[in-house]
């Protein structure tokens, strides 16, 4: 704070006054959450050497104290990734991310649009509100649900094929059908926020431009394509580039809860969180898990990075920074 | 193309609602779609209504259905057995959710307006300083030994509020929306009048931008009202603040835990696991959990959410 | 919205300050237990410290870790280096783990402190249990946590539904008889007898697995799924088994494979319920049956006294537990229950004496446990504990988490003696030949992390028979190869072959 202060005195030359009282009240309005960011997100960060430290207890036995006297060992903690599952893990995770971001960003943008051209406000409303519904629910909630469909002694689609006299499909422990149930699951969970969000962003558009439109006899069609996609592009954009930086990362209860932590379903269930979780319950290694977190970070960066230079190029406005 | 022009004319003259509809066949079809999919939606919790709702004997020989062999109330008795301690752990979520809501709401905007304005200074440094921490923590343990022993954040509201008071999620999403709504001339224009940077954002920019606002309230108050994790880290000897969530997943957690490992603790533990809520009870705990949320969520869109009126076009 | 947030801070920073003002002159020392389930302490707490003051010198505040809390609370307070945390439950299944923690330094040496204040201590707890948690740590050789004297010895038991196996005209022993591989005519029968959708076999699958092959848990082997095994000779548990006293993999034995084949027989004929094979169902569906006594034969890990327990009775059948083998001890049971000071503790000394009198004194012991006489309990005739249940349901901490429980007086229910003949059964079990002995699996962490993964993928479902072995014991073992297994048994039998030659 000082040092921004500073800077400003120094430069006071050089600005009109009002541009540099412009700059302090702006900084101002930044100071809570900037403070906050410094307390409680990077001051922890030097919690980042852990990774690649062989962390353990020292006298005296104080948190700093335990970090400045383990010993450094490089990159063996990030050793957990010899392992014959790696292959595997990185293609779910890589994978199910990838898809899930277009269908998801296709399927909401197409769920937002819908929503704002009802006629029928009421009904419109009643399709947003229990569209959020499964935002509510935890995965552990969530996997209740799937079970009753699936449960090989009293779910509903065993119960139909003994009915029909069909073999019946014990689901936990075939792998076929798993993509398909945690793609669904992963859509129904997160369609109605992202819609949300969609939707908001379409309300904000400037109407004058949809008056515009309909005056130069643009149908409603052309309005969506022409109007309202372009008026959500930045929406859009962030959101991509923020689903790419966790591509990486996944949702722990989707895979974890839902196939009920079924071992034979691992080939497809199997991603870098479920891996490290299962791994860090066995070893206890505080290490490991730092490294495992610090290289979703690093690849989401990375991303992040890559993505945002793209949409530079193409759309300036609608960058993240 | 003229006669579409000129109703079209005629009818924002009016004030007319619909400009340019689409026909109602195409209508049916988005009303199809959106129904379909809002039913998937919904009976999930029909379902944790109905379980909440169960037997245990029934739940026990067919498990989780629809269908359930008999029907009983005993969960919600016994949840309203809990007494106290259940009303006391609802205050705690409301007042938690309330004020971090509103905390959180303010520092949000108050962080992303300047982002969005092109013309501060040193919008690039703030805007990376809020971005970085998105893809970078120090992980669980140096958070936790920061807040606890720096902040003093322990056993105490503040800790439940306090370390997810802020999230550049939120940051960029409301600076996305302000780059969506808010015309750069407004703020010209204001400046040119003389005004203040604060009363321009109150005055200026929050009334053009309170659909952003109330997504993101809705956002907060929804991850405030879910979040359990900090309570266990947290709250250690005073558990006169415990809010609902944490009671609710105290309880699966012990369940899922005695059954885990019930080779390795006796008898004693096996008295325990005999003890523990039932699945119908936890299903019960899930109904009060979501209903309040699920009350207030129209609301938002009621209320706060003046501008958010759906398919609308604001003249 | 500063002034909020300093508001906030500000108010933090008073209280936590006030923390600090509020203790007198005796410093306090907090102990963070497991498995409690207790909401109101304040009038144990008041009668505790009262009692302590003098003999202890020090306050007491609690942490009443749950079953589903304690081990993110304890490992977070324990890396965290957190002072506040004085003394904390430890032992070889909890996160926590005993000899990896007391290795890593966060536990405290006691030795010094039993010699200095321990005189009691060491009377009130055999010696096995003292030699039991002596192990290589931080400091070297030594104790590192007062082991809590319970249930120390393993015994695994068939868990018999005998009023449906009457029914069916068998007895208990005609069951014994036939054995785990001729059950199939009583399955038959059962499932003819309770229809369809009745499945007579309830067993969790890695117990059962260890049952058949007589396999025993190796401490600080991964902790989800084992993968070493020693095998017990069933009829003397003190002498060497047919593999010796060497560590095999588990998996590749063809005791396993006889095993799993079985298993996979019953399955397909549809003695067990297809959801025992699945992670998150199989402990659910377990209780469930249990509840009801909807079964025929299941597994339980037996401890003392368990048939009297309220849950057994309340089944509304009569249930035999058959046991295996005599009970043994070994590493993992008799380090099953202990109390360790973390090492970032400001009042180690306190904590000790704290321990101690746990450990050795009735009084403080029953007052911990059971509450304070005329609120939690009352004492009948007999001299018998009566638990006053409204009482109880906000303050009941798991006893044998607390510490020393032979020395609380007897309840009503178990009836006069109980805790005596308690303490004979356990005293009488005999140890197996490698107790002691404690895998130390951080040269091979990486190995066993990916081991790990391997084995969660294909063993439970082995175990409950749900694959053909045929086909999938192969692909296991084939990538347990793959994922280390040779590299981690070797390290596994050199620690083992060293110990054994101390």
């Amino acid at each position: 704070m000082t040092a921004l202060q500073a800077k400003d005195r120094r430069r006071l030359g050089l600005r009109s006054f009002a541009a540099t009282k412009k700059t302090f009240w702006l900084t101002t309005m930044m100071l809570p959450g900037a403070v906050w960011l410094l307390l409680i997100r990077y001051l922890p960060m030097f919690g980042i050497v852990i990774a690649f430290k062989n962390y353990r207890a020292f006298r005296p036995n104080t948190f700093w104290n335990n970090i400045v006297k383990s010993e450094w060992v490089g990159l063996k903690n990030f050793e957990f990734l010899k392992s014959p599952d790696t292959g595997i893990m990185i293609r779910n995770t890589l994978g199910y991310n990838l898809l899930w971001i277009l269908l998801g960003l296709v399927i909401s943008v197409a769920f937002a649009v819908m929503m704002s051209e009802l006629t029928t406000r009421f009904l419109a409303k009643t399709y947003q509100t229990m569209m959020f519904f499964p935002y509510f629910l935890s995965w552990v909630v969530a996997s209740y649900f799937v079970l009753a469909f699936l449960d090989p002694t009293s779910g509903m689609i065993p119960f139909m094929q003994k009915a029909a006299g069909q073999k019946v499909t014990n689901f936990y422990h075939d792998t076929t059908w798993w993509p398909l149930i945690l793609t669904i699951c992963n859509l129904w969970k997160n369609l109605g926020y992202s819609s949300v969000l969609y939707l908001a962003a379409i309300t904000g558009i400037d109407t004058t431009q949809y008056e515009a439109a309909a005056v130069d006899g643009a149908t409603k069609w052309q309005q969506i394509w022409h109007v309202t996609l372009p008026g959500i592009r930045p929406m859009i954009v962030i959101l991509l580039i923020m689903n790419v930086g966790k591509i990486f990362n996944a949702d722990f209860g989707l895979f974890y809860n839902v196939p009920q932590n079924s071992g034979s379903l691992y080939p497809v269930t199997q991603v870098v969180d479920t891996y490290v979780y299962r791994a860090y319950a066995n070893t206890h290694n505080l290490g490991m898990s730092s490294a495992a977190g610090f290289l979703q970070s690093f690849i989401g960066l990375i991303c992040i990075i890559g993505a945002n230079s793209l949409v530079r190029k193409i759309d300036p406005d609608s960058s993240l920074f | 193309m003229t006669a579409v022009s000129q109703s079209a004319k005629k009818k924002i003259k009016a004030g007319s609602f619909s400009l340019n509809r689409f026909g109602t066949g195409t209508q049916s079809v988005f009303h199809l779609v959106l129904a379909a999919f809002s039913l998937m939606c919904i009976i999930p919790f029909i379902f944790v209504i109905i379980i909440a709702f169960s037997s245990e004997e029934s739940i026990r020989q067919i498990g989780y259905s629809f269908a359930p062999l008999s029907w009983s109330t005993q969960a919600f008795t016994y949840t309203f057995q809990l007494g106290n301690a259940l009303w006391r752990s609802y205050f705690n979520s409301f007042l938690i959710t309330a004020v971090g809501t509103l905390l959180s709401v303010s520092i949000t905007v108050l962080y992303a307006y300047p982002l969005f304005r092109r013309d501060y200074r040193f919008r690039n440094f703030f805007n990376f300083l809020s971005f970085f921490t998105m893809i970078f923590g120090g992980g669980l343990v140096p958070t936790f030994v920061i807040c606890k022993s720096v902040l003093g954040l322990s056993d105490n509201y503040a800790a439940l509020i306090v370390p997810m008071l802020f999230s550049p999620f939120n940051v960029i999403i409301m600076r996305t929306f302000l780059q969506t709504t808010v015309p750069t001339e407004l703020i010209e224009a204001a400046t040119i009048d003389g005004s203040g940077e604060y009363s321009t954002l109150l005055r200026i920019v929050l009334p053009v931008v309170k659909p952003g606002i109330a997504t993101i309230a809705l956002l907060v108050s929804l991850a405030y009202w879910n979040e359990w994790f900090l309570s266990l880290l947290y709250l250690n000897k005073n558990m006169e603040i415990m809010p609902l969530q944490y009671l609710l997943m105290r309880m699966q957690r012990n369940a899922d835990f005695l059954a885990k490992n019930s080779s390795m603790l006796g008898a004693d533990a096996a008295k325990a696991a005999a003890q523990l809520p039932s699945q119908s009870l936890k299903m019960a705990l899930v109904v009060f959990i979501v209903v309040p949320i699920a009350c207030a969520y129209p609301f938002f869109q009621r209320y706060v959410v003046a501008g958010l009126t759906i398919g609308s076009v604001k003249g | 919205m500063k002034k909020f947030l300093s508001l906030i801070l500000t108010l933090a920073l008073i209280l936590s300050v006030c923390s600090f003002a509020a203790a007198d002159d005796l410093p306090t020392i907090t102990i963070m237990f497991h498995g409690s389930n207790v909401s109101d302490d304040s009038a144990v707490l008041e009668k505790v410290n009262e009692y302590i003051a003098d003999k202890v010198g020090a306050k007491l505040e609690v942490i009443w870790g749950t079953w589903g809390d304690f081990d993110e609370k304890a490992v977070n307070a324990l890396t965290s280096g957190d002072k506040d945390v004085d003394i904390v439950f430890t032992c070889s299944w909890s996160s926590d783990e005993y000899n990896s923690y007391a290795k890593k330094g966060y536990f405290l040496k006691l030795d010094d402190l039993i010699e200095q204040y321990g005189a009691d201590l060491k009377a009130a707890i055999p010696e096995s249990l003292m030699q039991a948690a002596t192990i290589e740590g931080a400091e070297g050789k030594g104790v590192y946590a007062v082991n809590g004297f319970k249930d120390t010895a393993t015994q695994n038991t068939w868990d018999v539904n005998v009023t449906l196996l009457t029914e069916l005209g068998y007895t208990v022993d005609d069951l014994m008889a036939k054995g785990f591989f001729g059950w199939d005519e009583i399955f038959a029968k059962a499932k003819e007898v309770k229809g369809d959708s009745f499945y007579p076999f309830l067993v969790e699958p890695m117990v059962a697995e260890r049952m058949v092959t007589n396999s025993i848990i190796v401490a600080g082997d991964a902790g989800s799924t084992n993968l070493l095994s020693l095998y017990l000779n069933p009829e003397d548990v003190s002498a060497d088994g047919i593999y010796g006293n060497k560590l095999v993999n588990k998996f590749g034995t063809p005791e396993y494979k006889a095993f799993a084949e079985q298993m996979h027989k019953y399955y397909e004929a549809g003695y067990i319920d297809p959801a025992l094979s699945v992670g998150e169902t199989s402990n659910d569906c377990r209780t469930n049956h249990q509840k009801d006594a909807s079964y025929l034969i299941g597994t339980q890990s037996y401890a003392f006294g368990y048939e009297y327990s309220a849950d057994v009775l309340a089944r509304g059948a009569e249930i035999k537990f058959v046991p295996c083998t005599d009970p043994y001890v070994d590493t993992t049971a008799s380090q099953g229950a202990m109390m360790a000071i973390n090492s970032a503790s400001e009042h180690p000394e306190e904590a000790f004496k704290f321990l101690a009198l746990l450990n050795s004194d009735p009084t403080l012991m029953t007052l911990m446990n059971y509450g304070v006489e005329g609120i939690h309990y009352t004492l009948n005739d007999e001299g018998l504990v009566i638990f006053n249940d409204e009482a109880r349901a906000t303050y009941s901490p798991w006893t044998n988490g607390v510490g020393n429980v032979t020395i609380l007086p007897d309840t009503a229910s178990e009836g006069k003696g109980f805790r005596k003949s308690f303490q004979e059964y356990y005293a009488g079990a005999k140890g197996i030949p490698s107790l002691g002995f404690v895998f130390d699996n951080s040269p091979v962490e990486n190995e066993m992390a990916a081991l790990g993964n391997v084995a969660a993928q294909y063993a439970l479902a082995l175990d409950c028979g749900a694959v053909d072995p045929e086909t999938e014991l192969p692909s296991f073992l084939a990538a347990l190869d793959a994922a280390g297994m040779e590299a981690y048994l070797n390290e596994a039998n050199a620690q083992l072959e060293a110990y054994l030659a101390k």
